[in-house]
Parts: C-alpha cells; sequence; structure tokens
C-alpha cells in the first residue's frame, strides 16, 4: 500500500456504515465516537452524493456518545450505556444500531456488553465494530451487512423459492443505489422472483429479517459486500453467486441468464425474459437513430471510477453503445491479488483492443496518467492528426480536470458525484443502459 | 505576553479553558443575558447527545482554500472527507478571485490497523516527502485527527526534523476531535500553525505604505461577495484591505504582519490570532462587533474608523449607507412585519442576525447558539433590547432533538440555520433559509438587503417545505415533544447561587 491516498473517492469504514444504517428502513445508528465522525459523514454526502444527505435518521440528528478526553483515558462504556438508554426515549425506531469509531476501538470499550444488556431487555439492538482503521466506506458497508447476518437475520433451514437477496452496491458511496437496486430488483421481477434490496424505501425490517429464508444471495460487485455473501454461506448455509454490476442489455442478459442457471429456472423461460426485455429496450431506443447517427455521436471514452462502475459501464460502452473507451481507470483501494482478476473483467473492444487499465488512488496521477495515454496514442502524417477525439469521460467530479486536459465531455457517475442532484435515477438492468444514453447525450448536446 | 506564550507551545490551549466556552444550556434570553451565561458549565454535558462537529472540519474549510497548498491529513482514511462537502466553495472561492475554477488538494495517511498498533510517523514522513516532490505546494498542513493523538505519533517534532529537506513549509495542524467540545477551536488551531511556523520576524516593507493598511480577518466565514462589500466600507474610508487568511496566496501571507490594524468579523473566531499579533508585531485590533445588520454594521465600521481618527468620515458613510438601504428596505417591510423567525448558528452568527431580523420588521421567536462564550454578552444584551424578553434561548452543539421540540412548541414562520442545520425545520414544514452559505451575500449593508430579498422570495412561496413536514417524519418519539426540550441538558438551576 502507498504512504497516501490523494482525494480519497470514499470515506473511512465508519463513514460507510453510517450510511448504509442510514438506507435501513427505520433504523437509529447510535455512534460510539467523538463528535466529528457524523457530520464528516454528513459533509461528504453533502458533497459527493449527488446532494443526498442522511435519511431517517441521519446527518447530525444521529445520536451519539461525543466522546471526549475523559472517556479516552477512563473508557467510554458508561456514557455509552447512558446514550442508549435516553436514545430509547427520544428517538422512534425500529432498529438501534450501535457503530464504533476509531476513538472507542483503540481505547476498548467493550460494546459487546452493552449490547447484551439491552437486548437481554428486549431491545432491537445491534451493533458493528467500524473503526476507520479498519477501510475505507465500502468495508463499513461490508461490515454493516454482516453484523445484520450475525445478529439481526435469524438462522432458518426453512428456504422458501424463489426468493432471493440482493446487495453489492452500497449505499451514497454509490451514489445512484436507489435506483441502481430497484433496476435490479425489477430485472429479478421479470423472473418471477421475489427479491429483498435491503436498503430502497419499499424494502421493510420486517422483510430483511426474514432474509435468511432465500434461495439465493446475489451479490453484483466484484468487491464489495463479499465478506458478508461469504457469512451468510456459511452460517446460514445460503448460496451465492457474484456478478458485475449489469449496466444494460448485454450485462442484464447476461446476469438473468446467471440468476436463471443458479436457480435452475426453465431455460426457455428465461429466454423469453430476456428477448422480451431486448426488445423493449430497442423499441424504446428506436427513435433516436436518427439523431444518434446523424449527430455523429460514438466517442472514444475514459472511464475513471470504483471498481463496480468501471467494469460496468466499460461493457455498456463496448456491447451495447458501440463507443471506444480506450483507457479505464479503477481507484479503489485494493490488495494486489485483486488486481488482475479486475482487469480480466475489463471487455475488449470487438476488434480485440483492450482499454488501457490503470489502477490509482490518486486522482492526480489518474489524471497525469490517463492524459499522456491519450496524448501518445495520438496518429496522424504532418497536417493530419489522429488524435482520440471526440471523447469522453465518465468518472467522477473530481476527474473534469481530465476531461479539460483531452478535450472530452464529461459525466458524474461514480462518487464523488458533486454536480448533478440525484434522487431515483439509476443505470442498472435495461432502462438503467437507456438512462446512461440520455445523460451522456444530452451532456454532449448541451449547447445545441 | 500571554498569547505569545500560548504560541510557543504545540497546541492552542481548549477553549473551554481558554475561555470558559460551554455547550448546554437552555432558558429564556432574559434569564440568561444579563449574567453572563453563568448557568453554563464549561464542562456541562448532555445525557442524551446527538452527534456533532469536530474541529476538523472548520479548520480544514480554512486550509483547503489556501492556494498552492496540500493539506495532508494524518488519520483513518475518512478524516477529511469532509473536504468533498468543501470543495464547491474552494472551486466558486477560486472562481470569484482569479477567474479560474481548480480544485482543493487534499490527501490521507489512510491509517490502518497495522499502523494503529506500530504508529504512523514513518509513513507521514514519506507522504511529507513524496507530497513535496511530486505537488511541489508552498505549504503541506499536516494534520492530526484523533488516532495519532491517542497513538503518540509526533507530528511537531516529525515536521521540525524533516524541515531542512522539505522544500515546502511544513504546518502542523491540531485536529483531534476528542479534545475539545468547542469545535471554534478549528480557528485556533489553523492559527496556531501559521502564527507559530510561517509568520517569522515582522517583514519590512521597504517603504511607507499610501494608505493604511488593515487586514481583514476572514476564516472562511464570508464568501467573495462578503468580502467585496466589506472592502467597499473600507475603502471608503481610505484604507487598503488584506484579506487573511482564506484563499490568501502564501507569499502574500506574510503581509498580515505590516497591516496598521487588524479586524475581525467575528469574536468566535478571530481573538486568538489577533492578539498574537497584537503582542508579536504591535498590530492594534477591532474584535467586537459583526458586521450583519444596519446597526452593527454601522458599530462595525465606527471601531474602526475611531482607531484612525476618522469618527467624521464614519458618520457620514453610515448616514448615506442607511439612507439609501432603509429606503430599499422599505419595499419588503410590511410583508414581514410580525413574523416570527427563529435563528439557528454559531453564536454571534446567530445573535446578529437575529437583530438583523429584529431590524427588519420580524418577531425573534426563539434563539439557538451553537456554543457560548464570554465575547457573546454584549450582543445578548443588544437583542434583549429588540426582542421579547422571555423567549427561549439554547445553547447547543447542533442537538437538533432540542430544536425539533421547540420548533413544535413555537410554530415560526421562518428559520435560520446553518449549513446542515435546516432540515429539521424543513421537515417540520418551516419555510428556512440558510444562515451561512459562501455563495450567498450576507454581510455589510449589502448584505442585509440581499438577505431581505431572499427572505422575501423563500416566504412568499414555503410550499417545498410544507409539504415535506407533512409527509416526512423525524425521527423522534412522540413522547419526546412533550418533554422539556432541556431536559437532558446536565446543569445546575438558572439563576442558582444569583
Amino acid at each position: 500500500m502507498s504512504n497516501y491516498i490523494e482525494r480519497p473517492r470514499y470515506t473511512c469504514a465508519l463513514g460507510g456504515a453510517i450510511a448504509t444504517v442510514e438506507a435501513l428502513p427505520r433504523t437509529i445508528p447510535i455512534l460510539h465516537a467523538p463528535p466529528g465522525c457524523a457530520s464528516n459523514t454528513a459533509w461528504t454526502q453533502a458533497g459527493g452524493c449527488g446532494l443526498q444527505v442522511g435519511g431517517y435518521c441521519g446527518g447530525l440528528s444521529m445520536p451519539g456518545t461525543n466522546v471526549q478526553e475523559r472517556e479516552v483515558v477512563f473508557g467510554g462504556t458508561e456514557r455509552l450505556e447512558e446514550q442508549v438508554k435516553n436514545s430509547l426515549d427520544v428517538m422512534d425506531g425500529d432498529l438501534y444500531f450501535i457503530l464504533t469509531s476509531c476513538v472507542t476501538e483503540v481505547i476498548g470499550d467493550d460494546i459487546g456488553a452493552v449490547v447484551s444488556q439491552f437486548r437481554s431487555a428486549g431491545v432491537e439492538i445491534i451493533a458493528a465494530e467500524t473503526g476507520g482503521f479498519r477501510g475505507n466506506s465500502y468495508v463499513g458497508y461490508d461490515l454493516v451487512l454482516q453484523s445484520l447476518w450475525k445478529n439481526f437475520i435469524p438462522v432458518t433451514g426453512e428456504k422458501v423459492k424463489g426468493k432471493v437477496n440482493l446487495w453489492g452496491v452500497p449505499p451514497y458511496y454509490d451514489v445512484f443505489w436507489r435506483g441502481n437496486l430497484a433496476g435490479l430488483r425489477e430485472l429479478l421481477i421479470s423472473l418471477g422472483l421475489e427479491v429483498n434490496t435491503f436498503f430502497t424505501v419499499d424494502d421493510m425490517l420486517e422483510t430483511i429479517q426474514q432474509a435468511g429464508q432465500a434461495e439465493l444471495n446475489i451479490v453484483v460487485s466484484d468487491v464489495y459486500g463479499l465478506g458478508a455473501a461469504q457469512y451468510a454461506h456459511e452460517r446460514h448455509g445460503i448460496p451465492f453467486i457474484q456478478s458485475s454490476l449489469p449496466i444494460g442489455p448485454s450485462a442484464s442478459s447476461e446476469f438473468l441468464q446467471k440468476v436463471g442457471t443458479a436457480l435452475q429456472l426453465e431455460e426457455q423461460f428465461v429466454q423469453l425474459v430476456i428477448t422480451k426485455a431486448n426488445q423493449r429496450y430497442y423499441q424504446l431506443l428506436d427513435p433516436m437513430t436518427d439523431c444518434f447517427n446523424d449527430v455523429d455521436l460514438q466517442r472514444y471514452a475514459a472511464v475513471v471510477g470504483d471498481a463496480n462502475y468501471v467494469i460496468a459501464i466499460n461493457r455498456f460502452l463496448i456491447e451495447d453503445l458501440g463507443w471506444l473507451p480506450k483507457a479505464v481507470a479503477i481507484t479503489d483501494a485494493l490488495y494486489p491479488e485483486q488486481l488482475d482478476g479486475l482487469a480480466q473483467k475489463i471487455v475488449p473492444l470487438p476488434s480485440g483492443i483492450q482499454p488501457h487499465v490503470f489502477f490509482s488512488t490518486n486522482t492526480n496521477d489518474i489524471r497525469k496518467l490517463i492524459a499522456a495515454y491519450w496524448h501518445e496514442q495520438q496518429g496522424g502524417f504532418g497536417k493530419y492528426a489522429n488524435p482520440l477525439s471526440p471523447a469522453f469521460v465518465i468518472g467522477s467530479a473530481l476527474d473534469r480536470e481530465l476531461a479539460k486536459d483531452i478535450g472530452a465531455a464529461h459525466l458524474s457517475v461514480s462518487f464523488p458525484v458533486a454536480n448533478r442532484a440525484v434522487i431515483g435515477r439509476g443505470y442498472t438492468g435495461f432502462s438503467g443502459g437507456l438512462y446512461l444514453i440520455e445523460d451522456m447525450v444530452s451532456t454532449i448536446i448541451i449547447g445545441r | 505576553m500571554i498569547f505569545m506564550s500560548y504560541f510557543d507551545q504545540k497546541e492552542p490551549p481548549r477553549r473551554e479553558a481558554r475561555l470558559n466556552a460551554c455547550i448546554a444550556c437552555g432558558g429564556t434570553l432574559d434569564k440568561m443575558a444579563n449574567r453572563k451565561m453563568s448557568c453554563c458549565l464549561p464542562d456541562g454535558e448532555r445525557a442524551f447527545s446527538q452527534n456533532s462537529i469536530c474541529l476538523l472540519l472548520p479548520a480544514l474549510g480554512m486550509m483547503n482554500s489556501i492556494p498552492n497548498s496540500v493539506v495532508l491529513m494524518h488519520g483513518a482514511i475518512g478524516c477529511g472527507s469532509s473536504s468533498h462537502g468543501g470543495n464547491a466553495g474552494v472551486r466558486a472561492g477560486n472562481n470569484h478571485r482569479w477567474g479560474v475554477v481548480k480544485d482543493a488538494t487534499w490527501i490521507s495517511t489512510a491509517l490502518s490497523e497495522h499502523d494503529v498498533i506500530g504508529g504512523g510517523e514513518e509513513k507521514l514522513a514519506a507522504a511529507i516527502r513524496e507530497i513535496d516532490e511530486r505537488y511541489q505546494p508552498v505549504i503541506i498542513f499536516v494534520v492530526a485527527s484523533c488516532v495519532p493523538g491517542i497513538i503518540g505519533d509526533d507530528i511537531d517534532g516529525l515536521a521540525q526534523q524533516l524541515q531542512p529537506e522539505i522544500k515546502a513549509h511544513i504546518l502542523p495542524v491540531h485536529c483531534e476531535g476528542f479534545k475539545t467540545k468547542i469545535w471554534a477551536t478549528a480557528y485556533d488551531a489553523v492559527y496556531h500553525a501559521i502564527g507559530r511556523v510561517f509568520l517569522k520576524e515582522a517583514a519590512d516593507s521597504g517603504k511607507q505604505a499610501e494608505k493604511p493598511i488593515v487586514n481583514l480577518m476572514n476564516v472562511s466565514s464570508m464568501g467573495r461577495v462578503d468580502e467585496v462589500e466589506l472592502e467597499r466600507l473600507l475603502k471608503a474610508l481610505g484604507f487598503d484591505v488584506n484579506i487573511f487568511p482564506v484563499f490568501a496566496q502564501p507569499d502574500k501571507m506574510t503581509a498580515v504582519t505590516q497591516a496598521q490594524l487588524s479586524v475581525s468579523t467575528c469574536p468566535t473566531h478571530d481573538d486568538y490570532l489577533l492578539q498574537y499579533l497584537e503582542e508579536k508585531y504591535g498590530i492594534p485590533y477591532v474584535l467586537r462587533h459583526m458586521p450583519i445588520g444596519i446597526e452593527n454594521t454601522g458599530l462595525w465600521i465606527r471601531d474602526i474608523a475611531s482607531h484612525f481618527g476618522l469618527q467624521e468620515q464614519a458618520e457620514q458613510l453610515i448616514a448615506a449607507e442607511e439612507q439609501e438601504l432603509k429606503a430599499a428596505l422599505a419595499e419588503f417591510k410590511p410583508f414581514f412585519a410580525g413574523k416570527k423567525a427563529f435563528v439557528s448558528a454559531g453564536e454571534f452568527r446567530a445573535l446578529s442576525t437575529a437583530i438583523l431580523l429584529a431590524e427588519l420588521g420580524f418577531e425573534v421567536v426563539a434563539v439557538r447558539s451553537f456554543h457560548h462564550d464570554e465575547f457573546a454578552d454584549s450582543e445578548y444584551e443588544k437583542l434583549v433590547k429588540v426582542t421579547e424578553k422571555e423567549i427561549p434561548l439554547n445553547i447547543a452543539n447542533c442537538q437538533p432533538f432540542e430544536e425539533a421540540n421547540l420548533l413544535r412548541r413555537i410554530k415560526p414562520d421562518i428559520f435560520l440555520g446553518h449549513m446542515n442545520g435546516n432540515a429539521t425545520a424543513a421537515k417540520s414544514g418551516v419555510a428556512t433559509h440558510v444562515i451561512y452559505n459562501v455563495g450567498l451575500q450576507y454581510v455589510g449593508y449589502k448584505g442585509a438587503y440581499e438577505l431581505a430579498r431572499r427572505l422575501y422570495r423563500q416566504l412568499q412561496n414555503p410550499q417545498f417545505n410544507h409539504k415535506l413536514g407533512r409527509w416526512t417524519k423525524l425521527p423522534y418519539s412522540d413522547s419526546w415533544y412533550e418533554q422539556d426540550p432541556f431536559k437532558y441538558i446536565q446543569q445546575p438551576e438558572v439563576g442558582a447561587g444569583e
């Protein structure tokens, strides 16, 4: 690991855990932390999450112990006990979720004892150890999911046919998580499945608590949420399949196929669903045919962002939209053993040309590497130039400087999304591909 | 030479100790205004609390603005991610000043479990060396968050040891969130680093300036539009203005030691540095009134002018400005008359804005201040003259549950809260307006008018919040609204011992 990360495109495990708990229905996070961890999360969301901050109990309304030097010296469990007790009176929730911080973990507070004391009194309360030094926000997301599987979802031998759980899309740090989860749910419903997505406004704690009845867990990420899938497999006996995030018709068709196979659904039925969805997609796209071709909307592209989006968008651009991604950069903090596997998920152009894959956590490095690569690729002779132009950067708000350097249009999709307002939009599934076309093309033609 | 001795230490004192600042109090304005807030104890707390802000956040607001600097967070990967929120202000701030949109550069040492056990100094040293080489900044702020404070990483020792081989100036800044509840300590922390490491001996300007130079302090509580308004007023009195420290080019920062007077817009921000500048460089200062509101802007101008014997010019300026402003405000006043306003923000901001609202014809019905210290006593006394005496006053480091309870009792027509502090009122169905946002204008005569203009706009259609109030729910139990809003504040009875 390097000695620093420049402008990290995530926050810490606690920040990711806070965001995840905020997205659970009627859940009250209780932070065992110094005063700034919650506001740090809120300001991060305000700047990076498409103007979405908090949730039912988010921002600065989250209860917390606000630990100070006194707790650092003498321990903070008494303060936590008092805080939980009073939170039950003031806050209206169906689940209380204690999250720990760097400080309270380093000083060694035993929160397990506090939790069991309240649980034995019948309070629906669980905890996760999410000290920031454990990793980034995606780790925090996984830790919260693991805690749900350990402490909230009962183990049951009774599996219900057609019932599945789906995750791999971290709330807030995938800025389009609500739309993305809804898009994926729509896909799975088309296969006749009952889907628990945990974090959308249509999910409820009651159904989350029945997650143990599922016959399959589906993780739509090559990186996020795998710890929880492993745990649920071992402890709850639920197998899981893993897929890259499906964006657009090609990936979505393959995703449906993969789920169908795992659940042993009738093949003809699955094929029919896939065919209909493709027909619908192209029926919707059809009226854009004239303009798409006449305006010459094919682009060279650079894709920068988290592993979920880079793999998914690269594939969509290549296999569905017919664009030319020439360079992609994955910005996650990864272990060396993860790199090869992820690089292999970057599909090549039909010509066989592979987009150049960069792994870097540093915005400035990415900017320099891709800009240099872009200029190196310049062909031509004499007055005849053959640059990688027209170009488009699909990345985060931090990649606007890169877009300027290479003369490209730009759309923020991966965190941080500072310059867009996001509510229900998502890019997964068939419809998501259409939304992505709308957003990219709208950017190109904005001055029209 | 008490402040010079503070600056000899590695980190500034906590405001709890230096100023007896406190964060937990509830009562009514009249009971508290004239008692020097004796009810509010420096270590007072709540038995139930919501999360708050730590000093790192406002400190980043200052540091991220400095051109050609890198902010190196020494901590876990999350500390400093609030810069994603601050970055919009940095981009706009750069654009407003130089016509170039530019992001801030913040970097994290991303301390891992391994570093927590083994110590992070080596990693920090390597990061400083690499950053110096690769980014070539003029300043590297090395910022300690909570973890280094507990595991004992010595950022000051390391900075001193590395400085000879590093081209950038290394400024160690202490932002350990568990060390203070008063996040205004942030200003002391950044000023401390600048004063201790960056401002050396008084630079000799070499020639006598034609006009008197005044330092205008801005810790990022004002956007460029507000600076322009204060510059306009100061220039009208014949001064040159040196704005410090936000968006100050590092090579120009040192000019702060050459002014004839330092001028603060808020005692919550600047007392620590201004007293140091006076002790060390003999620069007197003005630190009393905040130029928000009609009367207060006049008082602020008078303080500065009288320092230079320009009372007469100041009176002429104030009279002309007030005349024009009052004529312009006439359009709004009938609309505002009798409407109830509730304000919540940093102490001085909340109080001076409340006084301005009273000047505009609103009835101020409740005030919340993020903390309290002695500087604001005079401001409470001004306020109590223009409002009802028994309105609720709440000292709270945010704590929106108290606010939600108060809002339901008071039902104001408009709520003015700090950034990230308007959601409770909005979801209670109350029209809101942000009391601080660096893109908007608040300060001076222009600011008073612009605020009035925005309130006039807001109040013409508060439907967004009304509908939110109808269809969303705050996360509090029904029974909470029936309790005393100050139930969880651990404090002696108001008035005890008096």
